[in-house]
């Protein structure tokens, strides 16, 4: 498809102008054939120093009513969480719905929940930039974000569903003056606290190491001295020299390539909870892919939900595009297939294997008791993101943040069906039982959501949201600096070859 | 450790390219105490100012078999040697269940410590101006800065040589920070 409205090689291009096709020029590719060129990843004729400021202005202003009106609401669910801990550490864990037989209840769903969200970030930042997608620049700062801020809300689930939560270090093996009683590094709950707070303290360094230049531009904007104090502190004295620019990429690279298969073995590791017991509908091979394409597919789902804010609070269109939230969409919708795929090879297993009680936990999944959920599960995960096959649908902010909302739901949901259903009917019918949320459950699943909010608010007032080196990297140099190049300068210059000056 | 001083000679350059030029021109002039300050990372630029492929993979390499040492010697000595407990008569070296431990530890020592090693090794060897001086190099300058300290210094027939390298606003930086245009 020709332009007609574009100079061919067009490098500035309007919001309107978008296609999410590529740009063609017949004719022009290296064997004759058409040249495809890729659309601008920023929009609007934006320069270098126009980045700086679109970005860090959310830092550097006074918050708007906006903000204040969002942050005001997080707040609140956040004072329910403590409300909801301080009464649980008084009255204890009777207060919410676990019991026998289900003795896993909405604190393991609510974990697993938040773990996944906090998937997308590490694959955005670290399996993207290892594959070399460079529309990650606009949105990897906020995904990590929200990577750190989704494993805080995990990481506080399985603390305090331990009963006594002031005992949590216990499960930290050092020496000590308890025998020494040792963890038992055979339970997959020690391996969870390894892999979750390595996933935690990874995702961080990465996240910082990718804020590192970006807090030296908002020292170098900063008219008071001690925010630009505090601000050069914080990025260690970055003054963007080569030879540290050398090391960084290095490190980063080497960050990237460590955190890929560290974001698969963390959700492994989660399934692992449920897979090495011997529960029916726990006690399957399945269980490490299908927890880990889960978490990508709710963690991409919370990602557009975030970016629709994003782009519609701190208007961040032009680097945030429709061509970004498509591709989101394009891989909400793998995922949800491949989510597909596991719940029907799960049923076909279940029939497959011929075992009597695998095959009654998965048609008492879902045609018994919680029928509903596993349907609204189903529905939510596999169907609906099946809209995405339409163009139309995939650059539509409003169906992509209905999609991401309906997504979150049912993948809250699959984590339900996964817990309860497997545990309320066991092998003994006289010990079956049913499970209901109590009114702590819910103020705990809501409080997290505010704690989440909360952080990320917080975060979008102080530091830069989009990631303004990255971005600047990936913007043509000819147009994003902006001013002509001095002619009496240019004279002088030695001759470069054009591949160089597209840097 | 390259020496750094508050003197020095800075230049600008239009776009990343002249930048890389430049670097190429400056390096084969024999300048070594210079550096390239620029709002994104150049690529080629370390073959341009001659520094070569960064060692922070092999840090890594020496970081990830730490972790995995720490944690197979941790898990023997506490599962085997210290608190040995029979699970079902399963062995207690039981080394399938300490694979995950082993592989997170790994990933923990490698990325924090080639993280802190490479922000640590980027302040050793930049050579920087000043730190009061404004370079413009994190919004859209690449800036070429040529430090005093360079045994082939001569503050006017530097500015002279930055200025025929093609770079704008070339300014001597004194000893007390300030800017001369």
């Amino acid at each position: 498809m020709t332009r007609p409205d574009l100079s061919p090689y067009a490098t500035v291009m309007d919001d309107s102008q978008l296609t999410g096709r590529p740009i063609v020029v017949p004719g022009a590719g290296p064997y004759g054939g058409d040249l495809e060129l890729p659309e601008p990843l920023v929009t609007g004729a934006k320069t270098w120093a126009d980045v700086d400021r679109d970005i860090c202005m959310h830092a550097e202003q006074f918050p708007t009513r906006r903000w204040w009106l969002a942050f005001g609401v997080a707040l609140a669910f956040l004072g329910l969480l403590g409300f909801a801990l301080m009464t649980l550490f008084y009255a204890g864990m009777g207060i919410l719905g676990v019991n026998q037989p289900v003795s896993w209840g909405s604190f393991i769903i609510n974990f697993v929940f938040w773990i996944g969200i906090g998937h997308a970030g590490t694959l955005i930042s670290a399996v993207l930039y290892l594959f070399r997608q460079q529309w990650r620049t606009g949105i990897n700062r906020a995904a990590e974000a929200m990577t750190l801020f989704a494993v805080c809300c995990a990481g506080l689930f399985p603390v305090i569903h331990l009963g006594r939560a002031w005992f949590a270090y216990w499960l930290v093996p050092y020496p000590n003056a308890r025998g020494p009683l040792w963890v038992n590094f055979n339970s997959p709950l020690a391996w969870d606290l390894f892999a979750i707070s390595t996933y935690g303290l990874v995702s961080l360094t990465f996240w910082y190491m990718g804020l590192l230049p970006d807090l030296a531009t908002v020292r170098d904007r900063a008219t008071h001295p001690w925010r630009r104090r505090l601000y050069n502190a914080l990025s260690f004295g970055w003054t963007g020299s080569q030879r540290a620019w050398r090391h960084y990429e290095s490190a980063y690279m080497v960050l990237a390539a460590l955190a890929t298969p560290l974001v698969f073995s963390v959700h492994t590791i989660v399934s692992f909870d449920f897979a090495t017991s011997v529960m029916p509908g726990w006690h399957t091979t399945i269980f490490p892919p299908y927890f880990v394409i889960g978490a990508i597919f709710s963690g991409f789902a919370m990602v557009i939900t975030l970016m629709t804010f994003m782009r519609g609070y701190f208007g961040m269109t032009h680097y945030i595009t429709l061509n970004h939230m498509e591709n989101m969409a394009k891989i909400l919708m793998l995922t949800g297939m491949l989510v597909g795929f596991a719940y029907c090879t799960e049923f076909f297993m279940a029939w497959y294997s011929a075992s009597a009680w695998e095959g009654f936990v998965f048609r008492n999944r879902a045609f018994g008791p919680y029928g509903w959920a596993y349907a609204l599960m189903f529905t939510c995960n596999a169907i609906v993101p099946q809209l995405f096959w339409v163009k139309a649908m995939r650059r539509n902010t409003l169906v992509l943040f209905v999609v991401s909302i309906l997504v979150n739901v049912g993948m809250w949901f699959e984590r339900y069906v996964i817990v309860v259903t497997s545990l309320h009917r066991d092998y003994l019918p006289s010990s079956w039982g049913m499970y209901a949320l109590t009114f702590w459950d819910y103020a705990f699943l809501l409080g997290s959501f505010g704690l989440f909010f909360t952080l990320f608010l917080l975060f979008v007032r102080v530091l830069p949201v989009v990631a303004i080196s990255e971005v600047k990297g990936v913007m043509d140099p000819q147009v994003a600096r902006g001013v002509p190049r001095p002619t009496a300068v240019a004279a002088t210059v030695p001759a470069v070859p054009a591949a160089a000056q597209g840097v | 450790m390259k020496p750094t001083s508050s003197t020095g000679v800075l230049g600008d350059f239009y776009l990343p390219g002249d930048a890389l030029a430049a670097a190429a021109r400056v390096r084969a002039a024999g300048w070594t105490h210079f550096d390239m300050l620029t709002p994104f990372p150049v690529h080629g630029m370390e073959d341009a100012m001659g520094q070569g492929r960064s060692w922070i993979p092999w840090v890594t390499a020496g970081l990830a078999l730490f972790g995995v040492a720490f944690a197979q010697l941790l898990q023997n000595y506490v599962m085997v040697w210290d608190w040995p407990m029979n699970f079902g008569g399963k062995p207690h070296a039981a080394w399938p269940s300490f694979v995950p431990i082993t592989f997170e530890l790994m990933v923990l020592c490698a990325a924090i410590g080639s993280a802190i090693v490479a922000i640590v090794a980027g302040k050793r060897q930049a050579v920087p101006p000043p730190p009061l001086v404004r370079t413009g190099a994190t919004v859209d300058r690449f800036v070429l800065w040529i430090s005093a300290t360079d045994p082939k210094w001569q503050a006017a027939e530097v500015q002279a040589f930055v200025r025929s390298l093609g770079a704008d606003d070339v300014r001597l930086v004194d000893a007390k920070g300030g800017a001369d245009a």
